[in-house]
């Protein structure tokens, strides 16, 4: 019991952090109605940008968490004028293919400057383990679940509550009704990008302490932020929350309970039968085919 | 019987064929005096690559869907392959065979749901897929060897005799590779090549078409299987090893590079391509740990600047002048089949979320007659058009064509069956010539559109003359002969109306629906656009005219059907139902006719 108990509190900060690299994912599909293939290339480079601050500066890891999500919303915006904005009247696979390009280029760029080495970045809270009975949460897993709340929950009142909010939400439902409404939609979407690349970078930031973080470290997290988009249903922000929490339960139970394999396979065939009998996820109604 | 001239067709693939021959004759001449034997295994390996590419353009480049199975295609090939060599020692012909089917067989299990996947799902699922064959290899260790993989694979042998390493290697799977480019020259080329690329630019233009998008999809996501599985086996029997890195990522995204950074419609660009990441790696030793930098920015700038790949680029930059058509000795053209049937709907009913667009509507359209549809704005009649052109499916009613129910057919199934549907803004692909379009059109009701059409020889030589032929009549009667080979995109709206009319002919329709036709044309094009009504009416054809302009439809039409909220509110001859007061109330308000 304790351990099912323990396994599923770890299962929820791993999802936690794929909830932040799925938000991400959702922002930018509803904004361009485009995938961002690059999304667990930006979660790697959070890593390194966590893990290079660290070395250069000696703060702790809650200040050094604000310049690496900063550094990386930069990046969202170079990622959106280099792979989006020059293929935005092509069809959606030629961003497809310009994001997966990009991704190459940041893992070899990343490869290239810091070396295959694993890094790890420094704890964002590196107190004593939480104890609970026989139960322990570690101060990072704790802190993975605290600061990806308090991400999600901004995120929600920034779209719910706020003005830009609003603006974000036109341009995603209909780009040149948001156009002819005076919405600066080219801005919008640029803003959708360095949020889901900041969103990519808290990500990396927060599992890069528990998780090494490799150049090519990328690859499984974006299946997996994937996966977790197709649970929730795609263009649903909630659903990508609950999705990605669900992935990661799902993985820590099965990896501890059979393998780690069995978990990526059992996954792998989850999706594809999601896909094959309810396209429109588990949770939440269709958005409608982006074709 | 007529006689028409058809013009030369554009040749648009000459430059292709022309890259092609340098680029293998170059290649011939460097194998057979330069290159060394790593030089000759350099290039075997090449061959494969460009084998893998030429089938992910079927998928990729023709039927434009990103696939990211690709590699797992390869991956299964090359270990059927590998197994059926070292465990079984079968000999080359039965296990390449072998090798190619197993793939084949896969993607035909998973193509029929995932095909109905839009782009990213589609993508996604095969990426899944890829996922799921490499955790099987990797943990189906006793027959792949997992992680280390399988080696001692044997060479190709042939009559029981194994094809020397070097150049007689080289040339083999070279051969074969020609072998796949020929295949693919000829099921891409002719008219099936140009229905792609109707497919890709634009799916209702397709389906206007009588288009079977489904099938289309299906045939290229095969065939792109076929060939990875037969690039897997000869990369097998190459390096004589096998490993799980050919079911990874990696591969998967080389051989997406070697597609986009050579040209993913175009034989040659599938040879540059393949080459190019083949040897690049090769002439980039100096740049060390930066050279995948460079190959991922190369990939990158490529799909920004050139979307048609190299192949294309020196495509348009040594474009030929158009030649002038070349007068060939005139066909015989047999008089087209007319299939005169009469259009039935009774208590169609269409709802959308709480807004009932049509209300329990009646219509007839009898052969050879001219109907007009008129109503206020929002009043239905586009949704109607679009619910007898199969483009939105009815939630109750009766739809018939003579004595063949229309509903839940699917609009190309519904272009086939005889409603042939113009468009309000003229639905037509920007690239392809009115001779193609229509030519195109007139394949798909007589079924010789297609891969096996191709491969049969339908869309090519005489018979693609006499479609041609044909077309090019088409054209005449609407009076853009002189026009035939114009791109659609440069056709002015004075003109886009008569090939939409061709189009709307070539299918041999029973009913032809236009939709708001005369919009935007000036009188003396109203007025021809009338006289191409009555003539069409008068071979038996019925028409439905969807319009606003009273002065052009009220002397055409021989009835008109008034729709008000999605009701039939009056219908009978143009002079009494003008005078209805229904009518008019509906026209100009309630509010006046009560006051």
């Amino acid at each position: 019991m304790v351990t099912i108990l323990q396994l599923g509190l770890n299962g929820l900060a791993l999802g936690a952090a794929y909830a932040l690299v799925a938000l991400g994912f959702v922002l930018v599909l509803n904004a361009t109605g485009a995938v961002n293939f690059a999304q667990g290339d930006l979660v790697m480079a959070g890593g390194y940008a966590a893990a290079i601050l660290a070395s250069a500066l000696p703060l702790p890891g809650l200040a050094l968490l604000p310049m690496a999500v900063g550094a990386m919303a930069l990046l969202g915006l170079a990622v959106a004028a280099l792979a989006y904005f020059p293929l935005m009247r092509r069809p959606p696979t030629a961003v497809f293919v310009s994001t997966i390009a990009l991704g190459l280029v940041l893992q070899n760029a990343t490869l290239a400057l810091f070396g295959p080495e694993p890094r790890t970045a420094p704890p964002i809270w590196a107190g004593e383990p939480l104890r609970w009975g026989s139960l322990a949460l570690s101060g990072q897993a704790l802190a993975i679940i605290a600061v990806a709340t308090l991400l999600v929950a901004t995120q929600g009142w920034l779209l719910a509550c706020t003005r830009l909010g609003r603006n974000l939400r036109a341009t995603a439902q209909d780009r040149e009704m948001a156009a002819a409404l005076g919405i600066r939609v080219n801005a919008m979407i640029a803003l959708s990008f360095a949020l889901a690349a900041a969103l990519a970078g808290a990500a990396g930031a927060l599992l890069a302490n528990q998780f090494f973080v490799t150049p090519s470290s990328g690859g499984a997290l974006i299946l997996k932020a994937y996966i977790a988009v197709v649970i929730g249903g795609w263009g649903s922000l909630r659903g990508a929350v609950l999705g990605a929490l669900l992935v990661g339960l799902f993985e820590t139970v099965v990896a501890a309970a059979v393998s780690y394999t069995a978990a990526s396979a059992l996954l792998y065939a989850a999706l594809l039968a999601i896909l094959l009998l309810r396209p429109q996820g588990l949770f939440g109604e269709a958005a409608g085919r982006r074709a | 019987m007529t006689t028409a001239e058809p013009p030369a067709a554009p040749r648009r693939g000459f430059g292709d064929a022309a890259l092609c021959g340098l680029l293998i004759a170059g290649l011939a001449l460097y194998a057979a005096t330069l290159a060394s034997p790593y030089g000759l295994r350099v290039l075997t390996l090449a061959g494969c690559q460009v084998l893998l590419v030429l089938g992910y353009q079927f998928i990729f480049g023709h039927a434009g869907l990103l696939s990211l199975a690709q590699g797992a295609f390869f991956g299964l090939g090359a270990y059927a392959t590998a197994i059926l060599g070292t465990r079984y020692h079968w000999d080359f012909a039965a296990s390449f065979s072998v090798s190619v089917l197993v793939p084949l067989a896969v993607a035909a299990a998973v193509a029929v749901p995932a095909l109905r996947l839009a782009s990213h799902y589609f993508a996604l699922a095969t990426l899944g897929l890829a996922q799921v064959a490499l955790l099987l290899v990797l943990n189906a260790g006793e027959w792949t060897g997992g992680a280390i993989g399988l080696t001692g694979v044997p060479g190709i042998a042939v009559l029981g005799e194994t094809v020397p390493r070097g150049l007689p290697l080289a040339a083999t799977v070279w051969s074969l590779v020609a072998v796949g480019a020929c295949l693919s020259w000829r099921l891409t080329h002719g008219l099936t090549g140009a229905a792609y690329a109707v497919l890709r630019s634009d799916a209702i233009a397709a389906a206007a078409l009588g288009l079977r998008a489904g099938w289309l999809r299906f045939s290229a996501f095969l065939l792109s299987a076929g060939y990875a599985g037969a690039a897997g086996a000869l990369q097998a029997h190459t390096l004589g090893v096998v490993s799980s890195e050919t079911l990874e990522f990696s591969l998967m995204v080389t051989c997406l590079a070697m597609t986009v950074i050579g040209g993913s419609t175009r034989i040659a660009g599938a040879l540059l391509g393949a080459l190019l990441l083949t040897y690049l790696p090769e002439w980039l030793r100096f740049l060390e740990g930066y050279a995948p930098l460079a190959y991922g920015a190369a990939l990158l700038a490529t799909i920004i600047a050139a979307p048609e790949g190299i192949a294309g680029a020196i495509e348009h930059a040594v474009r030929r002048r158009a030649r002038p058509p070349t007068p060939q000795r005139p066909l015989a053209l047999a008089p087209r089949r007319s299939r005169p049937a009469a259009l039935e709907v009774r208590g169609l009913v269409k709802r959308f979320g709480g807004i009932v667009a049509l209300d329990r509507v009646d219509l007839a359209v009898e052969p050879g007659e001219i109907v007009g549809l008129i109503g206020p704005n929002g009043s239905g009649k586009t949704t109607l058009a679009n619910l007898l052109g199969g483009f939105v499916e009815p939630d109750e009613g009766v739809m018939r064509l003579g004595s063949r129910g229309l509903r839940g057919l699917g609009a190309d199934r519904i272009a086939r069956e005889g409603i042939s549907r113009g468009f309000q803004t003229p639905v037509l692909p920007p690239r392809l010539s009115g001779l193609e379009l229509v030519a195109l059109a007139r394949t798909t009701t007589a079924g010789r559109i297609g891969f096996l059409a191709s491969l049969r020889g339908a869309d090519a030589g005489y018979r693609r003359r006499h479609l041609e032929a044909e077309a090019l009549e088409l054209l005449g009667g609407v009076g853009l002969a002189g026009e035939a080979l114009r791109p659609c995109a440069s056709l002015p709206p004075s003109l886009a109306w008569r090939l939409e009319l061709a189009r709307a002919l070539a299918l041999d329709p029973g009913l032809v629906v236009l939709d708001e036709p005369a919009a935007g044309l000036g009188a003396r094009e109203q007025a021809e656009l009338a006289q191409r009504i009555r003539e069409i009416a008068a071979r038996g054809i019925g028409v439905l005219v969807i319009e606003h302009n009273m002065p052009f439809l009220l002397p055409t039409a021989h009835r008109l059907v008034v729709l008000d909220r999605g009701r039939v509110i009056s219908k009978g001859k143009p002079k009494d139902v003008v005078q209805d007061p229904r009518v008019i109330a509906a026209y100009l308000g309630r509010e006046r006719f009560s006051a």
